[in-house]
């Protein structure tokens, strides 16, 4: 079954709506004996990188995802604890993804990066299927993941960033897509489609 | 119209110049073949290189790392910088480079260019001509040609030139958009040349512009490095009370205007950025009505929506994005408790609060008022805005008391007074009464979201023309 997880860091209301309005079936949990079970897993994430490690660890939720084979989805901050490291609270993240996770800075720009971007293309990711080239979807972010191998959708704010990453089984974007309008529910459809 | 990135090579470092100085450049930190593996991956088919070294000092220190993109990428790739022989352009084309560009060489050596012409062909030889001010520049920029536009053009079409890159130089990595004139004269004037245009290219509108006026390429080069695609927002506010939203002029006469779901449905449909709803109700056992609009509207809609109103504590707080909003907006309760501020980022995000300053001009300057800004507090503006900055807001609402609702425009001055001083964004509130006061407000870059409530409400300004109107000025908007 397709599972949310939820660690109570903040709010995935949103993204349960979001599901809801998708007509997808799915659980929510913080259990990682339900989460070895999942067939796709989707980790929304709020809050600073440092405390959703500490309780991904203390909950045993972080091994499972480091195990998993199944697709999934990170967004926002469950993006970012993908990759090796964050600049956020110095943290060691899951190591899925090679990179480190650094604080956009202040050039001119403001921090948090607030609001819609867009998403330009870098490669043919499944998550695109239907969506044009240069979609905007809606960022709330103040750190970003780097380019490399993984990137799947670039985005410039200051610099070109990450905003969207695959590998093998692991997808991850830096938006929300639960609150990106028709693109992004579409993006949450393709991926559910997988 | 075709699309390529640049990279500008010193030393085989991918770097950034500022209106062509030396002395204003950036050393980017990918690598000039991870830069074009990436643009190759991005969709890309041609790679504008320009050899820095060679365009200053005549000889080129790039070749190597050209050598290694095309052996290592299928780009096709275009090379200018310093050409000034035949044999310099033999070298490059023997390399595997399929276009190269000729600036001082076309001023300086009309006999060479077209030679060049007739041995490699009009399409593999591009002109390039920087112009400044209405005059063509030469030699890395720093010397005026001793030819006018309207005859070089001429000489170079009776050499076979068929190609010619235009770049406006006064526009090149900065704010403005391009000089979108400067090129519709030139395609008017000269139909049978392959204009290439570059300098000031910001939005996906700018490049519409110039397809539309007929150029054939675009050079996209500081954007990519340094530019930023984030558009300002639209955002309609919206009073509710009792679970209604409701009109009226400064809380009186209030009429009821409708259910808040289906107004959240019209004003997404409509293309609103983001919504604000302001719970005006004074009971505080409202809360239970409260949240479930909140809920209902976080049911069916898909753009971010924040909401405030009396919310004066954690729980509140918890509850109100428990039930789907994804921001909340602290006013009178920050300025009893400040350390409000602190919790709350700290529990939920600092992109989760928004922090509604209220501002009225008095003879002790701008201060900070509360109760629908009747009320002043102790507070100056600029040291409220620094302090909840400095307490983890993520957002600030800053609205003008002084310009809300006599849509005489946005407060520009005290907008231009705090600027400096706020690294978070701003939500600019009160005044709003034209598209050309939203134009004001973004082209000054005063705030990355401007807020209105009865222009929207009464169907004054429809979103959509509003939105039309600010791209048109090359203001990044989302269409």
């Amino acid at each position: 079954m397709i599972t949310l997880v939820d660690y109570n860091a903040g709010n995935v209301t949103s993204l349960v709506y979001a599901l809801k309005r998708l007509g997808a079936e799915f659980q929510v949990t913080a259990d990682p004996q339900v989460l070895k079970k999942a067939s796709k897993i989707i980790f929304p994430g709020q809050g600073a990188a440092g405390a959703g490690m500490s309780v991904l660890k203390e909950r045993g939720l972080a091994e499972v995802l480091q195990k998993t084979c199944v697709p999934f989805l990170g967004i926002c901050l469950g993006m970012q604890l993908l990759f090796d490291t964050s600049d956020e609270d110095k943290t060691e993240a899951l190591g899925l993804v090679p990179g480190r996770v650094s604080r956009f800075e202040n050039k001119g720009f403001k921090v948090p990066h607030m609001g819609w971007n867009l998403v330009k293309y870098a490669g043919k990711s499944p998550l695109f299927e239907g969506i044009p080239d240069e979609s905007f979807f809606y960022f709330a972010n103040s750190y970003k993941a780097p380019l490399g191998e993984s990137t799947q959708g670039v985005t410039f704010y200051g610099e070109p960033f990450s905003s969207v990453i695959q590998k093998n089984n692991l997808f991850g974007v830096q938006f929300h897509p639960e609150k990106s309008g028709e693109m992004g529910l579409r993006l949450l459809s393709n991926f559910l489609a997988l | 119209m075709k699309l390529l990135p640049a990279i500008d090579l010193m030393d085989g470092q991918c770097v950034r110049l500022k209106q062509g100085d030396y002395a204003q450049r950036t050393t980017y930190t990918w690598s000039p073949l991870q830069m074009a593996n990436l643009f190759e991956k991005m969709g890309y088919e041609w790679l504008h290189i320009i050899d820095l070294d060679g365009a200053r000092e005549g000889e080129s220190r790039n070749k190597e790392t050209i050598k290694n993109i095309l052996a290592s990428t299928g780009l096709k790739v275009q090379v200018g910088g310093g050409i000034r022989s035949l044999a310099q352009i033999e070298g490059w084309f023997k390399l595997g480079v399929s276009r190269m560009l000729v600036g001082t060489l076309a001023v300086e050596q009309p006999e060479v260019l077209g030679e060049a012409v007739k041995k490699f062909g009009s399409e593999a030889i591009v002109v390039t001509m920087d112009v400044k001010d209405g005059v063509i520049r030469t030699r890395g920029w720093k010397e005026a040609a001793p030819i006018n536009i309207k005859d070089f053009i001429s000489r170079l079409i009776s050499s076979g030139v068929r190609s010619i890159f235009c770049t406006d130089i006064s526009r090149d990595g900065m704010k403005d958009g391009p000089n979108v004139e400067l090129y519709e004269k030139l395609v008017r004037d000269y139909p049978e040349i392959y204009w290439i245009a570059a300098g000031g290219i910001r939005t996906p509108y700018d490049r519409k512009k110039l397809a539309n006026v007929g150029v054939k390429e675009v050079i996209i080069g500081s954007l990519f490095y340094e530019g930023s695609l984030l558009t300002k927002r639209i955002i309609p506010c919206l009073d509710v009370k009792e679970g209604r939203t409701v009109k009226g002029i400064k809380f009186l006469d209030l009429k009821d205007a409708g259910d808040p779901v289906e107004l959240a449905k019209t004003y997404a449909e409509q293309g609103a950025d983001e919504l604000v709803f302001l719970d005006i109700t004074a009971a505080k056992e409202s809360r239970p009505t409260m949240l479930d609009w909140v809920r209902k509207v976080a049911e069916v809609t898909s753009i971010p929506f924040t909401v405030g109103g009396g919310i004066s504590s954690v729980d509140d707080i918890r509850s109100i994005l428990e039930c789907g909003a994804d921001k909340v907006s602290l006013n009178s309760a920050i300025i009893k408790n400040p350390e409000l501020i602190n919790e709350a980022s700290k529990q939920f995000g600092a992109q989760c609060i928004v922090a509604a300053v209220d501002l009225r001009k008095t003879p002790k300057g701008w201060k900070v008022f509360i109760k629908g800004g009747s009320e002043e507090t102790d507070w100056g503006a600029l040291d409220w805005i620094q302090e909840v900055e400095r307490r983890g807001a993520g957002e600030i609402l800053l609205t003008s008391m002084d310009n809300d609702g006599t849509k005489q425009g946005f407060d520009l001055e005290l907008l231009r007074a705090v600027k400096a001083h706020i690294s978070i964004p701003v939500i600019a509130s009160g005044g709003a009464g034209s598209m050309q006061d939203f134009s004001d407000l973004f082209q000054e870059n005063l705030a990355e979201a401007g807020l209105a409530a009865s222009i929207f409400h009464y169907g004054e300004i429809p979103i959509p023309q509003l939105k039309q109107y600010l791209a048109s000025q090359s203001i990044m908007m989302r269409l």
